[in-house]
């Protein structure tokens, strides 16, 4: 049986299921949406989801992040309640000889529009009353903020269904083809899906998804591991770079970094490094309990940053893989809408083309 | 029974929320958490673990073996932050900041 599509879209996570939202906003393409697990089984639904600009180097990348942080806010006019909060984002530093790398880092990315305040330990301190006053400053933006990664993914898959968009879970693709200018994706439980156009938004797994098309996408695995606690009274106001605390009450902790494979175990180690970390920043919570610990896999292409686009010398067929997905989700389900819809997008996106591997390969310089 | 039944305490989540998410294509315990937050709380599922899964097999019409019980993390059961903390150097946990200042004289 085959089922015939005008846009496959393969993963549905934060990025992917973006893509499928947006293009099913245009409400003219049959558009389906190919997972080998369901929604939030991968690194979407392990993630702080800190929607976060003013740390992004090199700073063309925090202007993304930036214009992808200004479609938040109708988000929730679009799709429902993601729980999106400009909180405010503080990256805290501990020692002074910092302040000098923190103000070359705010007028950076002030040539992009990017308002970076560089804090004294007293202004930090107002922001932050809890917060440890070994801490010696900080850098402050107001874009910065936090999501429920949970509603988010939900909401756009949701939004999606309801435009038509046909969803395939626990459905892993075990081989894609090229013929007669259409692209035959095999799929373990549902058979051959047909399409005009494919998108792979596999994450963590669109190494595996481009070796299928005999294209090498350069993305490492790379996991954290997040610690929560119970639910406590509200004492953190605004995002910190490894800290958030949710609505709820409960804090997430965490910020690490590690490259073994896809392997999602939590290890004592850092969870014991992640709590020290915890009471640098806040020793207040020393009393607090810690109720779990989990752990993602991010895809983080090998120079960092984002891979989106069309695939060079595949006609229709693109990618859109990059770490800080649920930051950049908005934006990238926009862009991408419009390349596989329009053919041209309103930023210019080639600094972000696959090609730029193939060009240092070559000797030349990666953007 | 009641579709309002609570079957989560610690989230108040009820029997109807549960079969809404099976409805849309969750399939296992750890989807149906993620969507409800059932057993996310602080019992991490220690007492809903079993009713859980019998709605999930009733739904599914499986049985409750068939049905994979919530992953289970460390720390077992509570603990205090500061027991659990090192104050060792670290090596895999790394500062944000530390990071992106890294990247300013990159580039």
């Amino acid at each position: 049986m085959s089922r015939q599509y005008d846009v496959v879209v393969i993963g549905s996570g934060v990025v992917g299921s973006s893509i499928a939202y947006h293009l099913s906003e245009r409400k003219t393409k049959k558009v389906a949406v190919i997972d080998k697990g369901f929604i939030l089984t991968g690194t979407s639904g392990s993630t702080q989801a800190w929607v976060w600009v003013h740390n992004k180097t090199p700073s063309w990348y925090g202007e993304l992040s930036m214009y992808s942080a200004e479609l938040y806010p109708t988000l929730k006019k679009r799709i429902g309640d993601v729980e999106y909060k400009r909180t405010g984002g503080i990256a805290p530093f501990f020692d002074e000889k910092d302040r000098e790398h923190a103000l070359r880092l705010a007028e950076m990315q002030e040539k992009v529009g990017i308002d970076v305040k560089v804090l004294t330990r007293e202004e930090l301190l107002e922001k932050e009353p809890f917060l440890s006053e070994k801490a010696a400053g900080a850098t402050y933006s107001d874009i910065d903020g936090n999501v429920n990664p949970f509603r988010l993914v939900e909401l756009y898959t949701k939004a999606a269904k309801k435009n038509g968009v046909d969803f395939s879970f626990y459905n892993p693709v075990t081989e894609i083809r090229r013929d007669k200018g259409y692209y035959q994706i095999r799929t373990e439980k549902e058979g051959v899906f047909t399409a005009k156009q494919i998108v792979l938004a596999g994450g963590v797994w669109t190494g595996e998804l481009g070796r299928m098309l005999d294209i090498t996408i350069p993305v490492k695995q790379v996991r954290g591991q997040i610690l929560v606690t119970e639910p406590l009274e509200p004492f953190i106001q605004t995002t910190i770079a490894g800290v958030r605390q949710a609505e709820n009450g409960e804090v997430l902790i965490g910020y690490s970094k590690e490259e073994v494979g896809y392997n999602r175990q939590t290890t004592l180690d850092v969870m014991q490094e992640t709590a020290g970390m915890a009471l640098d920043y806040f020793p207040v919570l020393a009393e607090a309990n810690v109720v779990r610990c989990f752990s993602g896999v991010r895809v983080i292409p090998k120079d960092g940053l984002p891979i989106l686009g069309q695939i060079p010398g595949m006609e229709n067929a693109y990618v859109a893989v990059t770490h800080s997905g649920v930051t950049l989700s908005p934006l990238i389900g926009t862009l991408m809408t419009e390349l596989v819809m329009d053919r041209e997008t309103s930023l210019d996106l080639s600094k972000m083309s696959l090609s730029r591997f193939e060009r240092s390969a070559a000797g030349e310089l990666i953007v | 029974m009641d579709k309002s039944v609570i079957v989560c305490k610690c989230e108040e989540v009820n029997i109807d929320e549960i079969e809404t998410a099976l409805k849309t294509g969750a399939r296992h315990f750890d989807d149906v958490k993620r969507l409800t937050r059932c057993g996310m709380g602080p019992c991490q599922s220690k007492l809903c673990g079993g009713l859980v899964r019998r709605v999930i097999s009733e739904y599914r019409n499986v049985s409750i073996s068939e049905v994979e019980p919530p992953k289970k993390r460390m720390p077992i059961s509570m603990i205090r932050l500061k027991a659990l903390a090192t104050d060792k150097e670290a090596t895999k946990v790394i500062s944000v900041f530390k990071e992106s200042v890294s990247g300013v004289s990159r580039s």
